[in-house]
């Protein structure tokens, strides 16, 4: 099982992001992947939505917590300091680990 | 289960049984050190957590299944799901790296072993104990492989005597430094990255050039060197001092721009356009870059295609400090 | 998989729709905490002008809305989707063309405002529309709002700064036509790209656009002034135009929000008052004497604390623009420590004749007090333009009907005062009863009409955006 208050830690960072995108430009992935899922800003939201449980995990959002590289470029850019490695790399644990619903089929991609 | 899921499973239980994420030759790991006859005892420990060791095998076994499958730029989770199903024995998928990239990494690894005894570091070698930090488990959210590996990490470094550890690679100083502490009850190891002791040296005078170096080369920030452990300074200072000229690509520092490596496991293809932006940005500055971590070396220098020479910092600095 | 989407498959290619609900998601929310009441069906990623051509000749003849859409980085929920189709421009951000020569950019319309300056750079060029939201707001995003930012009492907002459009029509072919030049001088009939710029995405679909690009200024000198009392600082603030000089940026923030800034973000500088950060653009010869004017000025006005910088360098270096710049975090942390978590700004955008700026800050502090309600309050006072910024919490009702009516109350303190209920956010969602008393208090209620007869001519079925402006 992921570390104990993990689920917490990361719904309460992911709930910090107020979704001004100023983080986006600077992502590596995102200008390569087919939509906003392969980016910071709809990482965090993907997170935060799983976490909050208004949705199942769907192969999309899969693919796009598992293509995020941690590099952290994005941390640097958001005005409030999300940790986004932090939420990412907290919602692949919880995810692997079945609490955030099933396992689904993931394709990661590039877009067109 | 899902391809993805069956890639990360994979890589758990290649971890759980062998220490190593994927099939490597038994003492791969300290072969480098082989010829330098290193102490094997003491309280302070090389610890390279094989990831320098790995990255040609990591290179190899990506190119190898992007190979085996037909279909371009499909995702490599598919491609190594199919070839895993094929071959029910893990052992049976065999991993040849290229010698010359094998070469390369050893060389590196020798520089820093040179490097730290230049600097008048004591320091012993853990040879067989040289294991893995695990850092990939924690990164794909493997947590619970993760934590059982570190401890055996950790328990193995115990049984050696270390006190304090040099780490030579951004992940696995990461790892040791602000993950371990997490996960491993009782973790008390000192974990310092060759940088920064050979920075300490150079500042206190117990390290001086022996040469100039006098080139010119782009220098490529790690991600995690300069966004998660604050090493910016440092290798500047080094490289300055053994008479390098450092230019600074557009993106540098805590602006750094990622070398691609850390999608290699999931979309190799994307993996490669994020190098190659990275290396034109860096080619653009100046015809050598250099580098401070394996996965940057190995993914710009594929991504270099003659544009300019890749090299690791370790291997420049123990060309001007005598440590060669 | 919906039906709608697997047509739109078919229409466009498999890989340029995506209706995972997850992701869907992603382009039904705004920064200031707006939500979209019904998630789109699927979202759409164009490639080409043909592209959208083919969506729109669909969606006519299907009747389903499409909700074109940057950044989504806009306030008051100009791009929000109601149901219907997204149409996201994050693949169309190729900049096609610079040239010095014509002093024009050519643009598609999912290029960041930031990337493009980065590339004008090259150039010794800028483009000098710069909201606050640069680095994450797209051209395309720009034209539809009408954007303007920290430069606009210089150099004006989008409409000024766009040449010519290639457009396409809701129509039953998905017409696409260029409207407008490629030079500074266009008298081409009635003025349809101005028509179109500011048009929130109601009228028709932007797929390129030529922009007016500014030489980089050689050097700016930057001051950044405290004052005691707010009608020094208009009065300062007054005295540089009436000597006749244009700054570059001329910012403000009342004491409360100062106090904000430094407590919950921290300021590199002592920082207490009102806040006025001037930069004037100057040759490089001329920096020392304007820079001392400058200063000097704003002493002889009566501030307690002037911070000077020779150059927009100095001034970074040592963090002079940097309580400017954490405006909007410390508005969102604020809301949040008043009222929890998930609590967000509502920003308002009202723009009054600089001569009444000192009334119009009077009169938004006594709506704060009034309505007991946080807020924060910064602005562009070179033109007259604040963004009070209310602190809501989009899932409490009470919370919402309070910041709402709040928000009314400042925008009828505008009309007021001769000014306009948004400057440079746009209507949307949030600001259609503002505008009509706007136009009511000018006595052009007729100018509703003819605006939604616009409307009808564009966009006969009304499933461009629908909802927005009118």
């Amino acid at each position: 099982m992921p570390a104990a208050g993990l689920r917490e830690r990361v719904l309460e960072e992911a709930g910090r992001c107020a979704y001004c995108g100023f983080c986006e430009a600077a992502c590596p992935t995102l200008r390569h992947g087919p939509h906003r899922g392969y980016g910071p800003r709809g990482r965090v939201e993907i997170a935060r939505r799983l976490l909050e449980g208004l949705s199942k995990p769907t192969g999309e959002a899969v693919a796009s917590l598992f293509t995020c590289l941690l590099c952290g470029a994005c941390r640097v850019k958001c005005p409030l300091g999300v940790d986004v490695p932090l939420v990412v790399r907290g919602a692949r644990s919880l995810y692997l680990a079945g609490v955030l619903g099933g396992r689904v089929g993931a394709r990661p991609r590039l877009r067109g | 289960m899902s391809a993805l899921d069956q890639v990360l499973s994979l890589m758990a239980e290649y971890v759980e049984r062998t220490g190593f994420p994927l099939p490597v030759p038994k003492g791969f790991q300290y072969r480098w050190a082989e010829p330098l006859g290193l102490p094997r005892r003491g309280r302070v420990y090389l610890y390279t957590g094989a990831l320098y060791q790995l990255a040609p095998y990591v290179e190899a076994l990506v190119e190898q299944l992007e190979r085996v499958e037909e279909r371009p730029g499909a995702g490599i989770v598919l491609r190594l799901a199919r070839a895993v199903s094929r071959v029910v024995d893990l052992s049976k998928i065999a991993v040849r790296p290229d010698p010359a990239r094998v070469e390369q990494v050893e060389r590196v690894l020798r520089s820093v072993a040179g490097l730290l005894r230049a600097a008048g570091v004591e320091y012993a070698y853990l040879y067989e104990d040289d294991l893995y930090s695990g850092i990939l488990l924690y990164d794909m959210g493997l947590d619970e492989a993760f934590e059982r590996h570190a401890r055996r990490v950790y328990a193995r470094l115990r049984e050696r005597g270390a006190e304090k550890v040099i780490t030579v690679d951004p992940h696995t100083t990461r790892a040791l430094r602000q993950v371990y502490p997490e996960y491993v009850p009782g973790f008390d190891l000192e974990v310092v990255s060759y940088l920064e002791v050979l920075d300490e040296a150079l500042g206190a005078g117990r390290l001086r050039p022996s040469a100039s170096l006098g080139l010119r080369a782009v220098i490529h920030d790690p991600c995690v060197y300069a966004r998660f452990l604050g090493i910016v300074e440092q290798p500047r200072r080094l490289l300055r001092a053994a008479g390098v000229e450092l230019a600074e690509p557009p993106r540098s520092r805590r602006m750094t721009y990622c070398c691609g490596g850390p999608a290699e496991a999931v979309l190799p293809a994307l993996a490669r356009r994020i190098a190659e932006t990275r290396m034109g940005e860096l080619a653009g500055v100046g015809d050598t870059v250099v580098t401070l971590c394996p996965i940057c070396l190995v993914n710009l220098g594929r991504a270099a295609r003659g544009r300019a020479r890749v090299v690791d910092a370790a291997e420049l600095l123990a060309r001007a400090f005598g440590a060669g | 998989m919906g039906r709608l989407a697997s047509e739109l498959r078919a229409l466009l290619g498999e890989g340029k729709v995506v209706d995972d609900p997850l992701v869907v998601a992603l382009y039904s929310r705004a920064p200031d905490g707006l939500e979209a009441e019904e998630l789109p069906e699927a979202v759409v990623f164009p490639e080409s002008a043909e592209d959208v051509s083919r969506l729109l000749a669909f969606a006519y003849r299907r009747g389903v809305p499409v909700y074109p859409q940057g950044s989504t980085s806009s306030l008051g929920g100009l791009a929000l989707p109601s149901g219907g189709v997204v149409l996201s421009f994050e693949r169309m951000d190729r900049i096609r063309e610079v040239s010095v020569v014509d002093g024009v950019a050519v643009v598609e319309p999912g290029v960041r405002i930031e990337e493009l300056n980065v590339e004008l750079a090259r150039y010794g060029y800028m483009f000098p529309i710069d909201p606050a939201s640069a680095a994450a707001a797209t051209v395309g995003g720009a034209i539809n709002s009408g954007a303007g930012g920290m430069r606009g009492a210089k150099y004006g907002t989008m409409r000024d700064w766009v040449l010519g459009l290639q457009i396409v029509l809701p129509d039953e072919r998905g017409t696409v036509m260029r409207i407008g030049c490629r030079t500074v001088k266009c008298r081409q009939g009635y003025d349809l790209v101005r028509l179109i710029v500011g048009s929130e995405g109601t009228l028709a679909v932007v797929t390129e656009a030529v922009l007016r690009i500014a030489p980089l200024p050689e050097n700016v000198v930057v001051a950044l002034a405290f004052y005691e009392r707010l009608e020094d600082l208009v009065s300062a603030a007054v005295a540089i135009k009436e000597e006749g000089v244009q700054p570059l940026i001329m910012e403000f923030m009342d004491a409360d929000t100062v106090d904000i800034v430094v407590k919950y973000r921290g300021a590199p500088v002592e920082a207490r008052g009102h806040m006025l950060l001037v930069g004037v653009d100057v040759n490089r010869e001329a920096t020392g004497r304007v820079l001392r004017w400058l200063a000097g000025l704003l002493r002889r006005h009566g501030a307690s604390r002037v911070y000077e910088a020779r150059s927009m360098a100095e001034a970074e270096e040592r963090g002079l623009l940097d309580v400017r710049r954490a405006l909007f975090p410390a508005q969102v942390e604020y809301a949040r420590r008043a009222l929890g978590p998930g609590a967000q700004a509502l920003l308002e955008d009202i723009a009054v004749p600089p001569s009444r700026l000192a009334e119009a800050v009077e009169g938004v502090l006594r709506v704060r007090d009034e309505y007991g309600l946080p807020m924060a309050l910064g602005g562009h006072i070179g033109d007259g333009n604040l963004h009070p910024a209310i602190a809501y919490n989009p899932r409490d009702r009470r919370s919402v009907e309070r910041a709402h009516a709040a928000f009314r109350e400042i925008m009828r303190l505008a009309v007021r005062l001769g000014g306009t209920v948004s400057a440079e956010h746009g209507i949307g969602l949030l600001k259609r009863e503002g505008l009509r008393e706007e136009l009511e208090a000018l006595g052009a209620s007729k100018a509703l009409e003819i605006m939604r007869a616009i409307k009808r001519v564009f966009d006969p079925k009304n499933i461009l955006n629908p909802g927005k402006v009118v």
